[in-house]
């Protein structure tokens, strides 16, 4: 049985999945921890979080690949390859039919044409500015004087929905501001936000020929507000496996899967190595 | 690791030589007032002209571009922003203006105050603009060449003899301004050495049609610019070129490309980031990808598809490749065929679309180009964002994953394509 | 109101006056076109309706424009892409861009592409009024504009058609000076708030029916009485293609100015005086437009420094400031705002320079930062 895992040192988080593959590929282990300032540190702890979770010593995982953006800080990996790739290749696989991805992360977000094999076929990227990204959604709850995890649900019980016309993270504190003190609920405000990234987010997405299914990823996925918001501007519903925030480290992990298999030469695999500082 | 082999030979340091001459030349003007200098914008530039009257082109944009390169943009680009210009006006503007307030020059040698300050006006708004400040900080004469704008697939008569007419006052104008007479057959000498300067490069152009390539159409192309508007119409111009395409076509017949091996082959569009040069350049290096042809190489004119000037109507010449045969006067969709034309004539594997902040005439609606290559042909896109000025708007991050994610994808096609093949 | 129902038919997504052209005039053509200067004559006098698109405003949001034109662009220019993309532009037959601006230009070519049905055209409008080949040169340009109608429409366009368009044209425009005029006379009597509406509609309507309004508008201004305000004199600079929200213009006037002269939709009275009625007609606009033009940022002639019209403005209408609003990413408007600056400082004249965007429906901001400059010119 070969034994693979993929760690994903995100801006925010780093996630790790451990694979078994006897014929049938499994998902043995997840772990999941806060990347802090230690990129190098975060990447090991989460891989040992997960290697105890599956009750595994760490010898045996025969392959690693890093993604994210902290992929080259990851001493102990065999390679890396980047979270746009990954996550085409574990949406494809958690979610089958999968043909878009729409990943909201902590800083960037991204959306991402799959092909029948998990490949990507194209792909655009938000990675300049935080309209869009978590980082948008934690800024209107701070501001707000709520947790995070209470955006969602609050949104969903908008009944008026204020107008957001900003896109910028720093202006819409403003405008949250401003509608607070014109007595708006929070409820309708932040229907407002969600719906404000949802169509911007999609804005992004329509470069390319959205097609169905569609797959959100990344841990915005958690938040059934933008969920529904997304699904509200598209018409349609998504995909959301329960795996969302792991779907990068799946597809880094199915990738050393197949470098197991030897079935995946290419230039990808050209002797290139993880060591930070490297290419 | 991939093998970052650059292209470095003798004709690389010929270059280098040509320019600081230029900019001798220059110095030389600054001090004692002889030869008489023009500046001009390097798209569509009518530097043949200049020959018939022994003046020497200055070009603003290479000395914003040198500064760029030599990591000096920024200091010159705050001066001007502390003067009143936007974040968002075009950065080379702001370099220029910048290093004469701050009196700083790319080689440390003077520049002259311009005799004449010539405007081609080929599309580029922001040229315009650009040459009423130089003219007004400068205190120096201003002319502008108005050249109507390829609204239609090719220049109406009435376009030609606007633009013939034009130049026949830039004549007087000259004349009036340096004392001299206008030297018909220099002029006429220059557009021949400039037709000839261009089958020369039109030859190089093409030698990236093959398989590999022996320099890299874009970084490599950029490189060789610099000759290509200051000397085109001049002998050394054509020594140049000749010496070029030799060295070339020998590593062409040899096979030797840019990488050890030709990985893949892209098209560039768009201006380089210049403060990052060399770094974007390794992004590509990584992958062995290398540009085959770019849309930016042909902003001084475009050689390429048989365009050359003719010493037997030296004035209707010059305005044909002012109004048409460059790519800042030709449409948007013009550009979207010549981009197409090279993905299918050079063989690339897809397209590279750099959007700059700095410049709507090139970036301003890249997003229908990109569904244009994309959705409508099925050719592989990359899209990635940062300035060709100002250093503070290179993300090298971002942008290193995005070209990485970009040939990942490229490279399982490949792979997908192989196996199908060998099946 | 007049001024109310006006600024419906400028904001009206399913543009219901030119909607009611067409079934009036059944077989008629609607030719729109992207500010700031049209030839609108030639279209006249074609048979045809001009519309002159400035955006959506606030009332479009922008879901598949974003794709094609991304960062960094002003937001006429994806809300006019937008409005395309979604439908709203089915009742114009063409789009007529002109050398306005880079992205205006591209966005010119972008839309050929995605509207192939419609006639989309460029106007290369003269940079070197100096030549004496440009009214030639522009002549043809308009005879080729014409031909163009001519294939759209069916059916030739003489002379005498264009001269009495141009007529129509010119009187048009001498109201609108009239107006400008009693507005920097008195300015208590009339608001730029309404003034602007009353002007802007001219982009919607026919002419005649313009003209008409413009009287009716210049006798109510007239006739009314108001007390002169403590307002400062500002003129508003702003090479609009993008048009500022109707609040923001209240706004400007509710924090104590007078707006004594603008370039808000200067396409409109861009002539200095009567296009000449002589002649040929063609070049009699052709000359006009090379010679008795207004300065704009649009337009360059280096015989005659734009910044000097701006001072000259500001003497002309006796103003005490300069307010500079200036549409998000608007280049050409950024990069005139250095010599405008330098200029008016060693006039000695006061200015401000504000940026707007014609989505924008908070104004908090805009509004703190005008009252402060009124506060520090009437304290001083």
């Amino acid at each position: 049985m070969r034994i693979a895992a993929g760690v994903d040192v995100g801006s925010t988080q780093t996630k790790a999945v451990i694979l078994s593959d006897n014929g049938d590929v499994k998902v043995l282990a997840r772990a999941l921890v806060d990347t802090g300032a230690n990129v190098q540190r975060a990447a090991e702890r989460a891989f040992d979080a997960c290697c105890q979770e599956a009750s595994i010593p760490s010898g045996e995982v025969g392959f690693v690949v890093g993604t994210g953006y902290g992929r080259y800080k990851i001493a102990f990996g065999n390679t890396q390859m980047t979270e746009i790739t990954c996550h085409a290749k574990g949406a494809g696989f958690l979610c089958p039919g999968t043909r878009t991805v729409i990943d909201m992360g902590g800083q960037d977000s991204k959306a991402i044409s799959v092909g029948a094999n998990g490949e990507v076929l194209d792909f655009v990227m938000n990675d300049k500015c935080a309209a869009g990204t978590g980082r948008f959604l934690a800024n209107s709850a701070d501001v707000m004087g709520i947790s995070l995890d209470e955006v969602g649900p609050l949104s969903l019980q908008a009944q008026h929905p204020v107008k957001i016309a900003t896109v910028c993270t720093v202006f819409v504190e403003s405008d949250i501001l401003s509608y607070l003190a014109q007595g708006k609920t929070g409820a309708d405000i932040l229907g407002g936000v969600h719906i404000a990234i949802a169509k911007r987010t999609l804005s992004l997405a329509r470069r390319l020929n959205i097609e169905p299914e569609i797959t959100m990823t990344g841990g915005v996925a958690r938040n059934v507000g933008m969920v529904r918001a997304l699904e509200a501007v598209l018409g349609r519903k998504m995909l959301v496996s329960p795996d969302a925030q792991f779907i990068g480290a799946v597809g880094a992990a199915l990738f050393a899967l197949e470098k197991l298999d030897q079935s995946f030469e290419s230039a990808i695999w050209r002797g290139e190595h993880a060591i930070s500082g490297g290419h | 690791m991939a093998d970052k082999k650059e292209y470095r030979c003798s004709i690389h340091q010929r270059q280098k030589d040509l320019m600081l001459a230029w900019y001798d030349q220059l110095d030389q003007a600054a001090h004692i007032g002889n030869p008489p200098t023009v500046s001009m914008m390097i798209s569509g530039n009518c530097v043949e002209l200049l020959e018939g009257f022994g003046a020497v082109p200055l070009y603003p944009e290479i000395n914003a571009l040198q500064l760029a390169i030599r990591h000096q943009s920024l200091d010159p680009i705050l001066a001007a922003e502390d003067l009143g210009y936007a974040a968002d006006n075009c950065a080379y503007v702001k370099a220029d203006i910048g290093c004469i307030l701050k009196g700083i020059t790319p080689t440390g040698g003077k520049l002259p105050t311009p005799t004449l300050i010539l405007c081609n006006f080929v599309g580029c708004n922001t040229y315009l603009k650009w040459f009423e400040h130089l003219a007004k900080l400068q205190q120096a004469p201003l002319y502008v060449i108005d050249v109507p704008f390829m609204r239609a697939e090719e220049p109406s008569r009435a376009d030609l003899e606007y633009v013939t007419k034009q130049l026949q006052e830039t004549v007087k104008k000259l004349e009036e301004l340096t004392g001299r007479k206008f030297d018909f057959d220099r002029f006429r000498q220059a557009v021949d050495c400039s037709s000839r300067t261009e089958e020369l490069w039109s030859q190089i152009k093409h030698l990236a049609r093959r398989s590999p390539s022996p320099f890299d159409a874009y970084f490599d192309a950029i490189t060789l610019m610099g000759p290509l508007y200051v000397y085109r119409a001049r002998p050394e111009g054509v020594e140049f070129f000749e010496a070029a395409l030799a060295e070339l076509q020998a590593k062409a017949d040899a096979r030797k490309g840019v990488y050890e091996q030709e990985h893949f082959r892209v098209v560039m569009e768009g201006p380089p980031p210049y403060p990052y040069f060399r770094t974007f350049r390794d992004m590509f290096a990584k992958w062995q990808a290398c540009a085959v042809a770019s849309t930016y190489s042909t902003v001084g004119g475009l050689w390429e598809f048989g365009f050359r000037h003719d010493p037997d109507h030296p004035f209707e010449s010059v305005a044909m490749h002012m109004i048409a045969q460059n790519v800042t006067n030709r449409n948007f969709l013009q550009r979207y065929e010549q981009i197409r034309r090279y993905v299918e004539q050079w063989n690339a594997d897809g397209v590279i679309i750099h959007f700059v902040k700095s410049c709507r005439l090139f970036s301003a609606g890249q997003g229908d180009m990109r569904d244009y290559f994309t959705k409508q042909l099925g050719v592989p896109t990359l899209y990635i964002e940062s300035d060709l000025e100002d250093p503070r708007y290179f993300a090298e991050a971002q942008t290193k994953n995005r070209i990485d994610a970009f040939f990942e994808a490229l490279e399982h096609s490949k792979m997908a394509a192989s196996v199908r093949g060998g099946a | 109101m007049l001024f109310e129902r006006t600024f419906d038919l400028c904001s009206a997504l399913d543009f219901p006056s030119v909607c009611q052209w067409k079934q009036a005039h059944p077989g008629g053509k609607i030719i729109s076109y992207f500010p700031v200067y049209a030839p609108v004559e030639l279209i006249h006098a074609a048979g045809m309706l001009p519309v002159g698109l400035s955006g959506a405003g606030d009332r479009l949001d922008i879901q598949h424009a974003d794709a094609r034109f991304g960062s960094f662009i002003c937001s006429i220019v994806k809300t006019t892409l937008e409005m395309g993309l979604a439908g709203h532009l089915a009742p114009f037959d063409g789009f007529l861009f002109s050398t306005i601006c880079d992205s205006a230009r591209n966005l010119c070519f972008v839309m050929k592409r995605n509207f192939p049905q419609m006639y989309v055209d460029f106007l290369h409008l003269p940079h070197n009024p100096s030549s004496p080949a440009a009214a030639q040169f522009l002549a043809e340009e308009y005879r080729r504009i014409l031909t163009e109608l001519e294939h759209l429409g069916g059916g030739k366009v003489d002379d005498d058609a264009l001269r009495h368009s141009i007529g129509l044209y010119n009187r048009n425009r001498a109201l609108i000076r009239e107006l400008y005029q009693l507005r920097t006379r008195a300015p208590h009597l009339v608001p730029t708030s309404e003034l602007y509406r009353i002007i802007r509609v001219g982009n919607f309507l026919p002419v005649e029916e313009h003209t008409a309004q413009l009287g009716t508008a210049l006798a109510e201004f007239q006739s009314r009485s108001a007390k002169l305000r403590d307002s400062i004199r500002i003129v508003v600079e702003g090479s609009f293609c993008e048009q500022p929200p109707l609040p923001l213009i209240r706004l400007i006037e509710d924090a104590g100015c007078y707006v004594v002269d603008d370039d808000f939709v200067v396409g409109q009275s861009w002539f200095e005086d009567h296009v000449p009625s002589e002649g040929d007609p063609l070049l009699a606009l052709a000359d006009s437009y090379l010679n008795r033009s207004v300065y704009s940022s649009v337009r360059h002639d280096f015989r005659k420094p734009r910044w000097d019209g701006l001072v000259d403005k500001v003497r002309r209408n006796r103003a005490d400031a300069v307010l500079f609003l200036i549409a998000k990413f608007c280049e050409p408007a950024y990069f005139d705002y250095v010599p405008y600056k330098q200029e008016l400082e060693r006039a000695g004249i006061p200015h401000l320079q504000l940026e707007f965007e014609e989505k924008s429906f908070t104004f908090d901001r805009l509004r703190t930062e005008i009252e402060t400059f009124v506060e520090s010119l009437v304290f001083d």
